[in-house]
């Protein structure tokens, strides 16, 4: 017979709260976490009968069966006029946290965020101007919180999908796209380049998407002031950054620009250089929250989304296929499916090594297998002054590591810069499991080794 | 109505429903009377037959994977038309499709009081929002997988001169995202109900059909009559196998990482947002969340999921394995998939058999006065006038792309 579950729940629940209050009275404190459970459970109770008595229907009517803890005689006991009490009560979740006063006001950091944003141009929906601050919010809140600390003004309303047009790398095989370039000088090139660095659509970019990227940036002269360069509630296509001149930014309460001389609405903030505007077109189709409006004669550089999202598709595709590729040719993991390479492929870490760095060391315990992505390594071994082996683009090395734990038998160092695929033991066997279970499906004597060993791992 | 005179004769000649997989070869229309009134038996035939229908008892996966011309439910019907319904309420309307409860016109006996929901697209929204691709897929998959216990069955599709219809059982129930506002968050083994239907549709769509659903949400998710889930809108769906997809698509708040870096994406991505919906049902509200939709990318990909302490140990072990950034070693996505989510503790006093069978009770079983209330359903402007024409050179271009219907 074991507890349950329900009771278990609450008895850890109670567990965590003695640990924490260390209370001298553990009787009194044990009946009041009982007591305040008992109520915030009812208070939810009561709150769903309330809500849904305004529709005559749903909840109230529901039937919730014996396991449900509010289930069996909810209105025993009840009463009506400590209603409005114990819905603040549940508001606030007293639920097993009479020690919230104590957490970190840290909690309150995001929701703090969102208010000095308030009126300002970062809070409107869709929409945000960077000026080139820095990213001031990035200490992280302790994992746990209360839910006070949430904003409290999240959007209960049903939420719309969004998509962008579909994108195919397949068939950029056959018609060979290449991003548009548009030379810039080097100047331009580095202020692009601080511009978007707080961005975290770019800030994951390898330099190779970079360098695309910053080169499909294009020129837009903006020639004279009271240009609107992007128009609330208009269908957003381009992302831009501003090289010379001055904007400002308006919002219309109705969603969208509208004719007359107040259409534009209120001006909410602006931007100048170094700054940018219109991520979020980056992303899919969404309408302007914004209207943008030059201020003098000014300069913008712009990307629209299909490019941007083309660079990051046809690079990952490009890479994906290769390393495909590669774990093909490793006879290790030749029984592997497929959709298993495909798996090893996506888990696949790239590592850049500058010339001369030892990637693995002789008598070294191996952890992890590399694939030679670029550049050129040789291998070495004790007591031979010269190299024994050389490696180029798609050899591997280090690949018994996945099997055993048996120390490295030779060293390998890079002798250009390398840029190496790899994957360790544990995360091969997170993934398909024990890699002795996958040789043996090719041939189960091959290996003969320690038939202890699981010979699960069918994968799917 | 004009258009149904040029549907009749745009649309009768194709009542060989055993070749409805294959996109159909039109020939001419027929032009006699005999024809037209072995037209008119083999629709009444057909709305008997799916007046008939009923889910009984679930498929089994392998019953699923049957041909959709044998299974009598799911498949393009070449004869039924939008007269054959009648339309009695709005159930709801998303981005680019309005879903109708009806009712059969002209029913036989004993068939007068079966209803369904009919999602009506039209065919210039579709193409203007750049959804073909996406409701081609919707169609094909729902076919694919009718008769599943907690999927939506679409019984029959079919279309006429401007619009796409896809006929699907109703789920009086209502959306979980309606009870789960009223009652600001599920307790725990509400929570364990629902997310372990929710396990069992994922296991299916990912390991037996290869499909990623795209866009879990509690939105999405309704309630049947029996208290059970239905999955609905299949706009997103797409059968992935093992390539990889690139094309964004889902609800902010439950986009995963690699589809906003787009870094491609496969069935991954329901694992995370099964995490996210599983913190919402828990929490009453998504754990990313900001006004400004870019910020909540950035916390996406960012990944910290904070928690609230009030939260039990085992639900946010749960909840921090699916939404790992690291696809690599996203709890669904690692070696066990589905399996490893269901041996999960948070998941242990479930009965994973019993509860495909239909057999274990859910918290919530709707209070319904007969098949066609829709007392769960909020209320919905009617449909604006004057809309754009599906024309000539429209139809030219686009028409062959909904053959699938
Ligand atoms: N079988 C059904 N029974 C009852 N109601 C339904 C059914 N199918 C859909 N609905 C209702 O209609 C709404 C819209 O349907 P659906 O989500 O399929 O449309 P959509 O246009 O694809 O929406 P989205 O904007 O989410 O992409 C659902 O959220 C649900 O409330
Ligand atoms: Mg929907």
């Amino acid at each position: 017979m074991s507890l349950p579950p329900d009771y278990s729940n609450e008895i850890s629940a109670l567990n965590r709260e003695i640990l924490k209050a260390q209370p001298s009275d553990v009787l009194q404190f044990c009946a009041n976490f009982f007591l305040r459970r008992l109520e915030s459970q009812r208070a939810e109770f009561l709150l769903s009968q309330q809500h849904s008595s305004q529709k005559g229907g749903g909840m109230a009517e529901s039937t919730f069966p014996g396991n449900n803890p509010f289930g069996t005689s909810p209105s025993s006991g009840i009463i009506t006029s400590g209603m409005h009490r114990l819905e603040e009560e549940e508001e606030n979740d007293t639920i097993a946290s009479p020690t919230a006063s104590s957490f970190p006001r840290t909690n309150m950091e995001n929701s703090q965020a969102n208010k000095s944003g308030e009126g300002s141009f970062g809070n409107f929906g869709g929409f945000q101007a960077s000026t080139n601050r820095s990213q001031g919010l990035k200490s992280q809140p302790p994992s746990a919180m209360d839910s006070q600390s949430f904003p409290s003004n999240y959007n209960m309303n049903r939420r719309t999908s969004v998509s962008a047009e579909s994108l195919n790398p397949t068939s950029s095989l056959h018609d060979n796209w290449t991003p548009p370039y548009h030379q810039k000088t080097s100047e331009q090139q580095a202020r692009l380049r601080a511009a978007v660095s707080g961005n975290f659509l770019f800030s994951h970019l390898d330099d190779e998407q970079s360098a695309q990227v910053l080169g499909a940036l294009q020129e837009k002269p903006i020639p004279t002031k009271g240009i609107k360069v992007i128009q609330q509630g208009d269908v957003g296509d381009y992302f831009y950054v501003v090289e010379n001149g001055a904007f400002d930014i308006f919002v219309n309460k109705s969603g969208k620009l509208e004719a007359g001389p107040d259409g534009l609405g209120t001006k909410v903030g602006s931007v100048g250089p170094g700054g940018s505007f219109g991520e979020l077109a980056l992303m899919y189709n969404a309408p302007r929250a914004a209207t943008v409006t030059s201020t003098e004669p000014s300069t913008l550089w712009a990307l629209d989304r299909v490019t941007f999202r083309r660079i990051l598709m046809d690079s990952a595709f490009q890479r994906r296929r290769m390393y495909e590729g590669f774990l093909e040719e490793v006879p290790l993991l030749s029984s592997l499916t497929p959709y298993e390479r495909s798996k090893i492929a996506d888990a696949l870490e790239t590592r850049k090594f500058p010339a001369g760095t030892t990637i693995i060391k002789e008598g070294d315990v191996g952890e992890s297998f590399f694939i030679l992505e670029s550049g050129e390594a040789e291998v070495y071994k004790r007591g031979i002054d010269k190299a024994v082996n050389r490696y180029k683009k798609g050899d591997y090395f280090g690949e018994l590591a996945l099997l055993n734990d048996a120390p490295r038998a030779a060293s390998v160092i890079s002798t250009t810069e390398v840029k190496v695929a790899t994957l360790g033991k544990d995360g091969f066997q997170r993934l398909l499991g024990p890699v002795e279970g996958i040789m043996r499906r090719n041939d189960p004597s091959k290996l003969g080794m320690d038939d202890g060993v699981d010979p699960l791992a069918k994968g799917r | 109505m004009a258009t149904a005179v040029v549907h009749k004769l745009l649309h009768h000649d194709r009542s060989n429903r055993e070749s409805s997989s294959q996109p159909n070869q039109s020939s001419p229309p027929a032009q006699n009377d005999q024809d037209m009134a072995a037209m008119d038996r083999d629709r009444d035939e057909e709305k008997h037959m799916l007046a008939q229908w009923e889910v009984k008892r679930p498929l089994s996966p392998a019953q699923i994977a049957v041909d959709t011309n044998q299974k009598m439910v799911g498949h393009s019907s070449r004869v039924l038309r939008q007269e054959d319904f009648e339309l009695i309420k709005t159930l709801g309307t998303g981005t680019f499709a309005r879903v109708w409860l009806v009712r059969l016109t002209n029913p036989k006996d004993g068939d007068q009081n079966k209803v369904f929901a009919l999602k009506i697209l039209r065919k210039v929204d579709v193409i203007r929002l750049k959804q073909v691709e996406h409701v081609r897929n919707e169609r094909n998959v729902l076919a694919a997988v009718a008769g599943h216990p907690f999927i939506t069955t679409m019984v029959a599709s079919f279309q006429d001169t401007d619009s796409l219809y896809m006929l699907l059982d109703y789920c009086p129930g209502g959306e979980v995202f309606s009870y789960l506002r009223r009652a600001r968050r599920f307790n725990e083994p509400t929570s364990q109900f629902y997310a372990a239907e929710i396990v069992l549709i994922l296991e299916f769509l990912h390991e037996k059909e290869g499909v990623a659903y795209r866009d879990l949400k509690p939105e999405n998710i309704l309630i049947d009559a029996e208290g059970h889930l239905k999955l609905v809108d299949f706009g997103f769906a797409k059968k992935v196998d093992n390539r990889e997809t690139y094309t964004l698509c889902g609800t902010p708040e439950y986009l995963a990482p690699e589809v906003i870096r787009n870094t491609g994406h496969g069935c991954a991505v329901d694992w995370w947002a099964f995490g996210i919906l599983v913190y919402e049902f828990l929490v009453g509200q998504p754990p990313f969340w900001d006004q400004n939709p870019m910020k909540i990318y950035e916390q996406i990909v960012e990944g910290r999921v904070r928690y609230p302490s009030a939260m039990s140990p085992d639900a946010r072990d749960l909840i921090s394995g699916l939404c790992t950034v690291d696809t690599s070693k996203r709890l669904g996505n690692i070696k066990g998939g589905a399996g490893a989510v269901k041996a999960h503790s948070w998941f242990r006093n479930i009965d994973w058999d019993a509860l495909y069978h239909r057999k274990v009770q859910g918290p919530i079983v709707p209070h319904l006065r007969g098949p066609a209330d829709t007392r769960n359903f909020d209320e919905y402007e009617p449909e604006p006038e004057g809309r754009e024409e599906y024309g000539p050179e429209m139809r030219e271009r686009w028409d062959d792309c909904f053959t699938d219907f």
